[in-house]
């Protein structure tokens, strides 16, 4: 009964009283560049080129959002309340802001110019330096191990360093993160190059002798002191010499 | 040697009373009938030989001419735990009601109380006020300060590793420590002994009642806070928490009277407040203002002060107390807030945060189960620290070695076990108020011994509550816990500045993370920072052994009260099985510095005791109107350092003589110094009479009698008494048994109770050295020599 009942709610009023022409455009454009942008994030989710290839389809999508939220069309028309707020689940806002946060916390709009859409210099120096150690990696990867951790050594320390001033400078997105890490995660225990502990002797000297000075210490100073000897005060009582054996004696 | 200038003085004596006799034939008609009934008194115990005055009272006993004969010269014995030194002395809560008090009382008008009672609040908040400041003062300090040690370091560490030579690095972080650890140790041991330590058992003892020489003035405040500042930032394994109790109440001390000694300044405001009574009362508003700005506990700090301090419940200074605790807490918040650059969070409420904890209590009942473990650490701690508290130097030079060496010890021991450490552990995102070492493990991770070890120990502590499962693999904790451990026992005795309560946290909180890990591989439901934590309350309440106050200051510094329960559960545990072996910290440092201190109630098995076994006697008393030469012997009598003296007069037929009043040593030095003697009134009319307010601007450093000339014909003047004695001392009869006399002790703050006999005669006089001699040993009801120190 029910459904017949809002069949017939749906039949008997016409459609764009719900939602206008206008809007059912802006949010047929929202699908397709919401589409859009989530197809590129997958493909760019490993290794992670989020920043370097979506953040075109990214801005694209925030236009389109823009839009509906802010914009009139025309006569004075605003789909936002129509679209965005109209219902409890709130598809379109949830969705959106799903993927707001996601690339907030990706952190790209250090890396890519606000104006143009592009990597920024910083970025397109630090991936090429990159780039420049991965080949070197690639070059003598077949080879002993230990030639590759001395001949890319330096490259390698070249783009830590880059690295390290772009974390200080804050200049960092995940992109340029996980490049780095898998650098490293290759440096380090697929190529075996972190450094040695091979200074275990001086170091051991060094501690064991700083741990064997309070021995010394001590037991000087326990042979050449005496403790305090403190000296005794009978005080006086009005019974004072039958109390402590009253003690005992009431003990037991 | 003793023996003889004791004989001497003894012969002396009736030579003077004597001249007494001659001068003043109506005086010695009341002494003569005295010494015949004493004499008879004593006459039962094998005809003891007293002539003149008898000495006996609050601190010295002087003895008599035939134990001296018979014990030959006065037995030396090594230091132990089981003395009572002669040099405390007690405060005088109890308020004297005098003449001149009553006369100030009438004369002041019902403003004048209201704006009493309104400067008292005042005073609160600007105790709490200044407490909170010094503790931003001490964290800031410390955390720049540590930044740059350990950024120095670090830089230092990570060219060397790729480089080669870290056996420098070492050097530089041993030497790094040791130069903070010097400073710290010289102001302690040259200029401020009393400073060493956290100061909680020289608080509780201040608080008990008991006045230790030095422990609320400025000079201990100054050294206190640049001891801290220098043991933390050197890197020993100590906190900043403990010494923020000490110098709450130098604070308060030094708030409360307006006025400080050691730089001359007299403000001239709330001279009222300058007596024993009202000073003990601010003190115990330090404390827990003190406690409030450590641990963000407000509530804690009042319940703080309660239970180690107040010896009763007065509600309005309950009250009051909070308040100060309340501003102390608010202030740090604020003003670390204002520092942190986000002003209006308040989010540091105090000096160690514990972060937030989820309200999942699940956990905690089932980590209760195993906390029974984690007390096996804390009874070793007590031992070790009671072992290693008998120590063997005693020179200041030594002592700032000693220290030095332990600070190059810590760093060095810390070092090699990072350096041997394969625990690594990726980086965490913007975790950037922890310093981490990379060392040999791979790029873009870090050494997880190093968080432990290369970081203030209030960071670990957080971040051993708050990391995520995984973070530190079980040999880590484990060899983490054991070498903490023993610096943490070899620190405690030194002589810096520092508290116990970080480290014992610290080692708890590492120890329970452990258990957490491991069980975290039997089942999956264990979250390991909960178990930290739950270790961290096992350790600490076994070390000080606190009960209520602890409880609620854990549970304030978690922020969540659903903790509550397991948290007391734990700390009753390890008060239980730490009871079982060994008394806590704090008792046993009192105990080592021979405080005569009233616990909470007297010892068991003592009913039979009674006032006239416990008492002293004789007693030195005066005459209401005594002759001034013998006021002044009696009180520059070096072998009897008495404080208060009955006051009696007789009656009747010259034959009884009755207790009228008491006396104490700081007003009769007054009086001397004001020369208040009849003749002197009777030919100077004009003379200004003495007021309360003469006796306030004396206190609290009384000259010495020695300081005090009077002339040989002053001392044939005589001195009036009566306006000044309190003339209703608390008396008890000779039967009251030691509890009672324990109970009105603990709960009036009394110093001097006098015992008389049915005719009101003073027969003598118990003092809480008296009482504190008394304590249940191993083998029932045990008696503690005195001795001097």
């Amino acid at each position: 009964m029910s459904s017949l009942f809002s069949t017939s709610l749906m039949s008997s009023f016409p459609e764009d009283l719900e939602i206008s022409g206008y809007c059912k455009e802006l949010l047929f454009f929202f699908k397709q560049r919401y589409v859009t942008f989530v197809d590129c994030l997958i493909l760019a989710a490993r290794p992670v080129k989020v920043c370097q290839n979506c953040s075109s389809s990214y801005s694209r999508l925030q236009d389109i959002y823009r839009n509906i939220s802010d914009q009139v069309g025309p006569g004075n028309e605003s789909c936002r309340d129509s679209l965005l707020s109209s219902d409890r689940l709130m598809v379109v806002y949830q969705l959106y802001s799903n993927l707001q946060d996601l690339w907030t916390s990706s952190n790209c709009e250090k890396c890519i110019n606000n104006r143009s859409h592009s990597l920024t210099n910083d970025t397109l120096n630090f991936l090429s330096t990159l780039n420049q150690t991965l080949t070197c990696f690639e070059k003598y990867q077949l080879g002993n191990h230990t030639e590759l951790c001395k001949s890319c050594k330096k490259m390698y320390g070249d783009v830590n360093k880059l690295y390290g001033r772009m974390e200080k400078n804050d200049t960092m997105c995940i992109d340029l993160e996980d490049a780095m890490n898998m650098t490293r995660r290759l440096w380090s225990k697929n190529f075996n190059c972190s450094l040695p502990r091979d200074e275990t002797v001086p170091v051991l000297a060094v501690s064991s002798f700083m741990l064997f000075l309070p021995v010394i210490f001590y037991l000087s100073s326990f042979l050449h002191s005496e403790q305090k000897k403190r000296k005794l005060i009978h005080p006086n009582r009005a019974r004072s010499y039958t109390r402590l054996m009253n003690i005992q004696d009431k003990q037991s | 040697m003793a023996n003889i200038t004791k004989k001497v003085s003894w012969s002396s004596r009736p030579d003077e009373t004597g001249a007494t006799g001659e001068t003043t034939p109506l005086l010695n008609g009341s002494e003569q009938p005295r010494h015949s009934r004493q004499v008879e008194l004593m006459s039962g115990e094998g005809a003891i030989f007293h002539i003149g005055r008898h000495g006996a009272g609050d601190l010295e006993e002087e003895m008599t001419t035939e134990e001296v004969k018979s014990e030959g010269r006065p037995k030396e014995i090594p230091h132990n735990e089981k003395l009572l030194s002669l040099k405390f002395e007690s405060l005088d809560y109890d308020n004297i009601e005098n003449q001149l008090f009553l006369d100030e009382e009438r004369r002041m008008s019902y403003m004048g109380f209201r704006c009493l009672e309104i400067s008292r609040w005042v005073i609160c908040a600007l105790i709490g006020f200044l407490t909170g400041l010094i503790a931003c003062f001490i964290d800031i300090v410390v955390e720049q300060v540590a930044k740059v040690k350990y950024n120095v370091i670090k830089e230092n560490i990570e060219t060397f590793t790729e480089a080669g030579g870290l056996s420098i690095s070492l050097i530089l972080w041993a030497v790094l420590n040791c130069s903070f650890v010097i400073v710290g140790a010289i102001l302690v041991a040259f200029f401020e002994p009393i400073a060493a330590g956290s100061g909680i058992p020289q608080i509780k003892c201040y608080l008990n009642g008991v006045k230790i020489p030095r422990v609320v003035r400025l000079k201990t405040l100054v050294v206190k806070v640049c001891g801290v500042i220098c043991s933390v930032v050197g890197g020993l394994a100590v906190g900043k928490e403990g010494p923020m109790i000490h110098s709450g109440g130098v604070v308060a001390a030094g708030v409360s009277q307006g006025r400080s000694t050691s730089l001359k300044r007299d403000f001239k405001i709330f001279e009222y407040f300058r007596r024993d009574t009202e000073k003990r009362d601010f003190v115990s508003a330090g404390a827990a203002a003190g406690v409030s700005a450590a641990f963000g506990a407000p509530v804690g700090g009042v319940l703080f002060s309660l239970e180690e301090g107040a010896s009763f419940w007065n509600q309005m200074l309950t009250w009051r107390i909070f308040f100060a605790s309340m501003i102390s807490t608010f202030t740090l918040n604020f003003v670390l807030s204002v520092y942190h650059k986000k002003p209006g969070e308040l989010s540091n409420p105090g000096l160690i945060n514990f972060g937030r904890f989820e309200s999942d209590v699940g956990d905690f009942f089932t980590s209760i189960f195993h906390s029974s473990t984690v007390l096996q650490a804390e009874l070793l701690l007590c031992l070790m620290s009671a072992v290693l508290f008998c120590r063997y130097v005693h020179r200041p030079c030594l002592q700032v070695m000693e220290a030095t060496l332990v600070a190059a010890v810590t760093a060095a021991v810390s070092f090699t076990m990072i350096y041997f450490s394969n625990d690594c552990q990726p980086l965490a995102p913007d975790n950037t108020e922890v310093y981490q070492l990379q060392l040999f493990c791979a790029d873009g991770e870090y050494n997880s011994m190093a968080t432990a070890f290369f970081n203030t120990p209030e960071k670990s502590v957080t971040s051993l509550f708050h990391d995520q499962p995984g973070t530190y693999n079980p040999l880590t904790l484990g060899l983490f816990t054991l070498t903490y451990f023993f610096l943490a026992c070899w620190t405690y005795g030194l002589a810096v500045s520092a508290g116990v309560f970080i480290p014992s946290l610290l080692i708890g909180a590492a120890w329970g993370r452990l258990c957490g890990i491991l069980l975290f591989w039997c089942s999956t439901w264990a979250d390991p920072g909960k178990y930290a934590l739950i270790g961290a309350a096992a350790q600490l309440g076994g070390i000080v052994r606190m009960t209520l106050s602890l409880t609620v200051i854990l549970v304030e510094a978690t922020g969540n009260v659903t903790y509550g329960l397991p948290i007391m559960l734990v700390l009753m545990t390890s008060k239980i099985v730490g009871d079982y072996f060994q008394e806590g910290l704090y008792d046993i440092h009192i105990k080592l510095q021979s405080v005569p201190f009233l616990h909470w109630e007297a010892p068991a098995t003592s009913h039979w005791l009674t006032a006239r076994e416990v008492m002293s006697s004789p007693v030195t008393c005066l005459n209401k109107i005594e002759k001034v030469g013998t006021i002044v012997d009696i009180l520059s009598n070096t072998s009897t350092n008495h404080n208060g003296f009955p006051v009696v007069v007789q009656v009747m037929e010259g034959d009884v003589v009755i207790l009228c009043g008491l006396i104490l040593r700081s007003q009769l030095i007054v009086l001397l110094k004001h020369k208040v003697f009849v003749e002197l009134a009777r030919s100077r009319l004009t003379q200004r009479k003495l007021l309360l307010k003469d006796f306030r601007d004396a206190y609290p450093r009384f000259p010495p009698i020695q300081s005090i000339h009077v002339s040989q014909d002053e001392r044939e003047c005589m001195m009036d008494l009566t306006e000044f004695m309190n003339p209703t001392p608390y008396t008890v009869p000779q039967e009251t048994s030691l509890p009672r006399v324990f109970k009105l002790f603990r709960a009036l703050g009394l110093r001097h109770l006098v015992v008389v006999d049915d005719e009101n005669r003073v027969v003598g006089l118990v003092s809480r050295k008296d009482l504190a001699r008394y304590h249940l040993g191993k083998h029932g009801l045990e008696e503690l020599h005195l001795a001097q120190t």
